[in-house]
Parts: structure tokens; C-alpha cells; sequence
């Protein structure tokens, strides 16, 4: 294996392994917020229990986040010494700004998982806002970096070496974008997976009040932030449109430079006949989307040579995953809007029935958020190729020219699966059985709401 | 002061921070490995319940020092940074498998309930990665003062001089003897834990001598592999030298005195002399022979605005931090 497809494989595997983590650890304060803030307000045990089941959750899903991260500082420069070399410099305000983050999200996450007793309910309550906060600082850092590898601004050179300028970075339309669609992504995926498994809970006859609160808790952050991803996600599109116009005509298979280009729903990219086997393409689509008028002129992969375009077989398929997603979980939220209107007005609860259906949708929202998260990376990623960093350095350029690590793909991939599948089965244990906090009062449901759910 | 000295002080001191403070949790995942052996083994249990306690709350903030150390180097010293990396490819691989092991171990022991290896299973590689992290990072810091390696120099090359695998071990003692001497004041605490003090007691006294023998082992070593350091450090580390000596013979006699606070001090002004001398006698060459601090460091308008960011940053974390090891200066024993 070549340093740089190895460098490639092994940055993959343990980017997107840290990403799975690396969102909830942002979302879950947010929600542990809005629990543990109930609880205070309430004094209902419920609130008590979800927030300590999500609190261990968060101590499991924190640690692994934070040594995977360890891993990707260092394969910075394992994996990309040239990279680091020639743009470390430029863009090390932004890892040092996420660092400081880290550390705060770090400190206060020791003083609210181990600060049980030792702080007062309020204090300890209070902890999570650092926390919460500076886990988003976290994803505007480390997502700026990754936008301006993707539109590299402000750039000047002293003494001969290369400088970003702090104030052309944060004032980069392509940063704002891509952060502001991560940092809600983070929160579906973590709404979604809450959601889900608290829906699979009352799926297998567990219909009490926890489960209520925690499948509730869960959906209506899933399902209230989709439209706001749609739109970010609308943004997003655009400005790529406007920087990145290769990374656009990947997205969409779009082969001939003109006008009237359709939008085309699923189907395959040929790379012989830069044609899309079996969409469904929309006429017009593309040029009304980007230019709301059909005559707008579309940027295909025929202005660039092969070696510079990137692979539009793989960047549409996950652009069609991330987007097919997103659009199931949209449907889901519009039908949920219009069940919950219809049964108010029917004086009927729960707002939204349990029934089978009802669960299984709020289950698919979980891993259609982690797909179209994923997805999403794959299209940022992929559709930035052969670049590392756009028009300025490809990733051959930047990659180790170590032979030896394919080793290191085996061990890294080795590890990080054997460490998943237990950490599948430990969650598995965290999330059945009735929460220590609940066992000495059982909530007990009146007959008739059991009625009402089914 | 130049902005390119001051980034090195910084670097320096969070590597100190990160070895008193994170070095101790290695080394109580040591002491996790031993904890059945010899004497002290019917306490073996509640030993290991302590370091575990002793770990809880801080453990991630005090790793967060070495992404710390990590993140100013690439940021301040970009040219160096890729190929310190990648000449020091293995033990960094494997240090970072060791961290990893480490602290998904840990959390694995205590929140899995035994849902996918047994606790048993959880301990050990909690400990065996606890020592392994140490070694690979005595290897690579030494490894640098070598002048040996560069670009293009072998994979095993951080390994070729006893100088750097003596390095090694001495990282693996004295992260032991930090965290047992911490351990003797933790334990002194409370009184369910009271009689752990004597163990960790015995236990700091044989890391401080075992320190002491493999660093006189280590010393013609020194000479011989890392000329250039050395020289330079009989030079201008001779203090830093003579305080390391003089506090690590003040804590065996702390010890002997059971002042177990008092350990804690000389204990963390025995490493941060050895440290530091080193850190003195390698400036101002990153990677001896390849690279001075000078060369690699980054544009000067990109160090002074990261100055600035740090400056900022460390006035919201450092009584953050404090903050923390106030709540937890007693190990949170009950459940959490």
C-alpha cells in the first residue's frame, strides 16, 4: 500500500470513528441542560433518572471522543507531515482556540460527572453550560479548519512562510455555512439516537412515564431542527456552488458546462459516459436551484481534467444518502406537525400516538441523521479531491512518504472495532432495565393512557 | 523575550504540567498491574478502588495537557512538526495505542457493568497501556536529543541507543513513584482507605530508589548517544540537576517522615528538575541536527496572534482547573 492511500484509509476510518462520537459530545450537554433543568424546576424523579442514565452515557461516549481525538492531533503529522509543514502555521490559531475549548469541555466534564454530591443541585446544573458551550466552540474551531482547507482565504506569506489572516477565516461564508449545518447535524444525531432508543424501550412493553419523557426529549429536538437543516443544508449547496463549483457538479453528476441542468434523484455515475444510470432527474432542477431561473449556466466536470475532478460515483451516492435521509426525517417531522394539530384539536393524547408505526419512525430518525451526518463528510471530503487544500496543495503533495503503514490502517481499524463492539454492548446494558433512581417508585400508568397508546 | 522562546516556554510548561499531573494517572495504572504481587496483596482490591477514584474526575482534563503540547507544536513549529512525527512513527503509534486502550479501558470498568469483557479483562489492559503510553514518550523525547534521526531515518531508529529505552523505563518509575506518592496523601484522606497509606508508602519508596539507579544507569548513556545534549547539559543543567537530586532524596526522607504533602512537593520539584534540565540543555534545537526552534517556527504574525489566543485562553482554563483539583482534592470513593 502507498504512504497515501494509507494515509487516506487510516484518516478516514479514524475521522469518521471520532465524528460518531464526537456528536453527541456536543449534543448530549445541550439536553442534559434541558433535563437536569426540568428536574430542578420539578422535582420529578423522571427527569432525575433520564438525566443520570444520559449522564453515564455522555462519561462513555466523552472518553472515547476524547482519546480518538488524541489519535487525529497526532496523525496530523504521522499521516500529512507536508501538509502540516507547509499550512500548520495558518491555520494553528484555530486548533489552539479548539484546544482551549477542549480543555474547558474537559475540566467541567470531570466536575459534573463526578460532582454528584460534592456540588450543590444548582452548581452542578450550572456546570453544563461550559460544557455545553464550549462543545460548540469545539465544532466552530475544528470546522473552520476544515472549511478553510476547502476555501483557503486570506492567505499571505512572511518570511517565507504561509499565513492565514484570523479575520478573513472567521469571515468566510463557507465556514459559516459548514459550521452552523455540522453543529445542527450534532444535535439531530444526538435527538434522533435519545429518540430511539427510547422508542425501542416502549417497542419491547416499557410504556411509563421515562420512556414518555425521553422518546419526547429526543423527536421534538430531531424533528424541530430538520427544517433549519434543510435550509443550512440549501446554504451550504449554494456557496459550494460559488467556491468549490467541481465539488458541485460531483454532488449532482453533471459532466456537460450549460444551461437548464436537471437535478437527478439517485441513481448511479458512469465515469465512462459521464452519464447517471437509472435517476431521476428533475428538468431544470439544478439551474432553478442554484440560479432560480433555468438558464442558469452550471459548472461541469468537463472544464477540469480527470485527475483533478473528483469522484463523482462516490460523491453523489453519499450527497443522494445524506439528502434522502434528511428528506425522510423531514416527513416524518411535517407528519408529525400535522398528527399533533389534528389530535389537539381532538382533545386526544398522547399528541403523537405510540403506536408501532409512530416508534419505528421515531427509531429510523437516529441512524438517518448518523447516515446523512456521515454522508455529508463524504461529500465535504470526497468532493474536495485531489485537493487537501483547494487548488493550493493535493493530497498526494501532503501525504507520509512512509512505506510501512499499512501496519497501522490494520492495527488502527483492528482496535477501534474491537473497542466499538464493546462499547455496543456496554451501551446496550446502560440502556435496558429501569434506572437505579426510578426502582424504589415504580411509575405506574392509569389503564386507559395505556389505551390511548395503543 | 522573542515570541519563538516564549511558544517553547509554553510548550515546556504544559509538558510539565502534563507530567505531574497526567504522568501520576499512568503511573497508578502501574500500580493497578501490581496490585496482587508480593506483600500487599490482600489489599489488592481496595488498592485498585482508590487509583480508580484517584483517576475519576480528572483524567481527561489532565490528558488534555499532552493535545496541549501537541497542538502548540504544529501550530508553532509546523516545519518540525512532520518530521519529528513521522521519524518518531512507531513509538508515537504506539504510545497512541496506548492511550487509547488506556482510557477506553477505564471508562469501560466503570460504567460497563462487565456487559463486554469481564472487569478482570478491563484492568489489565487498563494497566499494560498504562505503562506502555510512559515508555513510548520517555523513548520519543529522548529519541529527539539523539541527533540520530531525520528525515528518512529508519522506523526503528527511536529504538536503536539504550540511551532512549533507559529513558523509557525511567518515564514508566517515575510516573510510578508521582503516583504512589499521591496516592500516600489521597489514602491518608479517609479512613476506610487509611490503611493503604503504609502500601503506597512502601511502594514510593522503592520508585524513588529504582528512579534513582536507572538515572545513574542512564547517565553515560547520555554522553554517549546524545552528545550534543549532554554537552550542553553539563553546561547549563546543572542546577536543574543538582535541585532534581537533592528533592528526590528530600522525598525519601518526607516519605520516612510521613509528611505526606509535603512528598507531593518535593516529589513534583524532583521530575520538573529533570524535566527541565532537559528541556534546557535541547533548546534551541527542536530535533538535534535537523532542526532549531528558530527554523521551523512559524510566521511571526501567526505566533503573535496564537500568543494572544493562549494568553486569553489560559486566563479562562487555569482557574478552571484549579477549580477541579479543589472540588476533587479527596478521591470521590462513593458512587458516582
Amino acid at each position: 500500500m502507498s504512504g497515501v492511500d494509507a494515509a487516506r484509509i487510516e484518516t478516514a476510518f479514524s475521522l469518521s470513528f471520532h465524528i460518531l462520537f464526537a456528536v453527541f459530545g456536543v449534543g448530549m450537554p445541550w439536553v442534559l441542560l434541558y433535563t437536569e433543568g426540568r428536574w430542578l424546576r420539578t422535582g420529578d424523579p423522571n427527569w432525575y433518572a433520564l438525566t443520570r442514565k444520559w449522564a453515564r452515557v455522555t462519561a462513555v461516549l466523552f472518553a472515547i471522543g476524547a482519546v480518538s481525538g488524541t489519535v487525529l492531533s497526532f496523525e496530523f503529522g504521522l499521516l500529512w507531515p507536508t501538509f502540516m509543514a507547509t499550512y500548520g502555521g495558518a491555520i494553528g490559531l484555530l486548533f489552539t482556540l479548539e484546544a482551549f475549548a477542549f480543555f474547558l469541555e474537559a475540566i467541567f466534564m470531570g466536575l459534573y460527572l463526578y460532582g454528584w454530591k460534592r456540588l450543590s443541585p444548582r452548581a452542578h446544573w450550572l456546570t453544563l453550560w461550559p460544557i455545553a458551550i464550549s462543545g460548540t466552540l469545539s465544532t466552530l474551531f475544528i470546522v473552520f479548519a476544515n472549511s478553510w482547507m476547502n476555501d483557503p482565504v486570506g492567505i499571505g506569506v512572511t518570511k517565507g512562510k504561509i499565513t492565514a489572516d484570523p479575520w478573513a477565516i472567521f469571515g468566510s461564508s463557507v465556514g459559516w455555512s459548514e459550521v452552523t449545518h455540522m453543529f445542527v447535524a450534532a444535535l439531530m444525531c444526538t435527538g434522533g439516537a435519545v429518540a430511539g432508543v427510547y422508542a425501542w424501550g416502549m417497542l419491547r412493553g416499557r410504556r411509563d412515564r421515562y420512556h414518555r419523557l425521553g422518546l419526547n426529549v429526543g423527536l421534538w429536538t430531531v424533528l424541530g431542527l430538520v427544517p433549519v437543516q434543510m435550509f443550512l443544508g440549501d446554504w451550504s449547496a449554494r456557496v459550494v456552488g460559488a467556491t468549490q463549483p467541481l465539488k458541485l457538479a460531483a454532488m449532482e453528476g453533471v459532466y456537460d458546462t450549460g444551461s437548464h441542468v436537471p437535478l437527478t434523484i439517485l441513481g448511479y455515475y458512469d465515469q465512462n459516459t459521464h452519464k447517471i444510470v437509472g435517476g431521476i432527474p428533475i428538468p431544470d432542477g439544478l439551474s432553478l436551484l442554484m440560479g432560480f431561473k433555468t438558464s442558469t449556466v452550471i459548472q461541469g466536470m468537463d472544464t477540469a481534467s480527470v485527475a483533478d475532478t473528483p469522484n463523482s460515483a462516490v460523491i453523489h451516492l453519499a450527497f443522494d444518502s445524506m439528502v434522502g435521509c434528511g428528506t425522510l426525517v423531514f416527513a416524518i417531522a411535517g407528519l408529525a406537525v400535522l398528527t399533533w394539530w389534528w389530535r389537539r384539536r381532538k382533545g386526544l393524547t398522547p399528541r403523537i400516538p405510540h403506536t408501532k408505526l409512530w416508534l419505528w419512525a421515531a427509531i429510523a430518525t437516529g441512524p438517518a441523521s448518523v447516515i446523512a451526518m456521515l454522508g455529508g463528510w463524504e461529500v465535504t471530503e470526497g468532493g474536495r479531491q485531489p485537493w487537501i487544500v483547494y487548488n493550493l496543495m493535493s493530497v498526494t503533495d501532503a501525504a507520509t512518504k512512509s512505506g510501512g503503514l499499512g501496519w497501522s490502517v490494520v492495527a488502527t481499524i483492528v482496535i477501534y472495532v474491537g473497542l466499538a463492539a464493546a462499547l455496543l454492548l456496554i451501551l446496550r446494558k446502560l440502556a435496558t432495565g429501569a434506572p437505579a433512581e426510578l426502582s424504589g417508585k415504580p411509575e405506574i400508568e392509569s389503564p386507559t393512557a395505556e389505551e390511548a397508546i395503543a | 523575550m522573542t515570541a519563538v522562546n516564549l511558544m517553547l516556554v509554553i510548550i515546556v510548561l504544559s509538558l510539565l504540567a502534563y507530567a505531574l499531573l497526567a504522568g501520576a494517572d499512568f503511573g497508578g495504572g502501574g500500580w493497578d498491574m501490581l496490585a496482587g504481587i508480593g506483600r500487599d496483596r490482600p489489599s489488592a482490591e481496595d488498592q485498585r478502588k482508590l487509583i480508580s477514584a484517584s483517576l475519576g474526575p480528572v483524567w481527561e482534563a489532565n490528558h488534555v495537557w499532552l493535545i496541549f503540547v501537541i497542538v502548540c507544536t504544529f501550530s508553532g513549529f509546523p516545519s518540525a512538526f512532520g518530521d519529528i512525527a513521522t521519524s518518531l512513527e512507531l513509538p508515537l503509534a504506539l504510545a497512541l495505542v496506548g492511550i487509547v486502550l488506556r482510557g477506553a479501558a477505564y471508562v469501560y470498568r466503570a460504567y460497563g457493568e462487565g456487559a463486554s469483557l469481564p472487569d478482570r479483562w478491563w484492568s489489565r489492559i487498563f494497566a499494560c497501556a498504562s505503562v506502555l503510553t510512559p515508555f513510548m514518550l520517555g523513548v520519543s523525547g529522548a529519541a529527539l536529543a539523539t541527533g540520530k534521526l531525520g528525515p528518512g531515518s529508519s522506523p526503528a531508529a527511536p529504538f536503536q541507543a539504550p540511551f532512549t529505552i533507559l529513558a523509557g523505563l525511567l518515564a514508566v518509575v517515575v510516573t510510578a513513584f508521582l503516583a504512589a506518592v499521591y496516592l500516600c496523601f489521597d489514602a491518608s484522606l479517609h479512613p476506610d482507605t487509611r490503611h493503604l497509606v503504609a502500601v503506597f508508602r512502601r511502594k514510593a519508596i522503592y520508585a524513588a530508589v529504582a528512579s534513582g539507579v536507572v538515572v545513574l544507569v542512564m547517565l553515560p548513556f547520555f554522553y554517549r548517544d546524545a552528545p550534543v545534549v549532554a554537552a550542553r547539559f553539563t553546561d547549563r543543567s546543572i542546577p536543574f540537576a543538582a535541585v532534581s537530586a537533592l528533592c528526590g532524596f528530600g522525598s525519601l526522607l518526607v516519605l520516612w517522615k510521613e509528611r505526606y504533602l509535603l512528598a507531593r512537593a518535593t516529589a513534583a520539584v524532583a521530575v520538573i528538575g529533570v524535566l527541565g534540565g532537559w528541556a534546557a540543555a535541547q533548546y534551541p534545537d527542536l530535533l538535534v541536527g535537523v532542526y532549531t526552534a528558530q527554523q521551523a517556527a512559524a510566521a511571526p504574525s501567526s505566533l503573535d496572534t496564537m500568543l494572544v489566543a493562549m494568553c486569553i485562553g489560559m486566563l479562562a482554563v487555569v482557574p478552571s482547573f484549579l477549580y477541579l483539583l479543589k472540588v476533587f482534592s479527596a478521591p470521590v470513593i462513593e458512587e458516582h
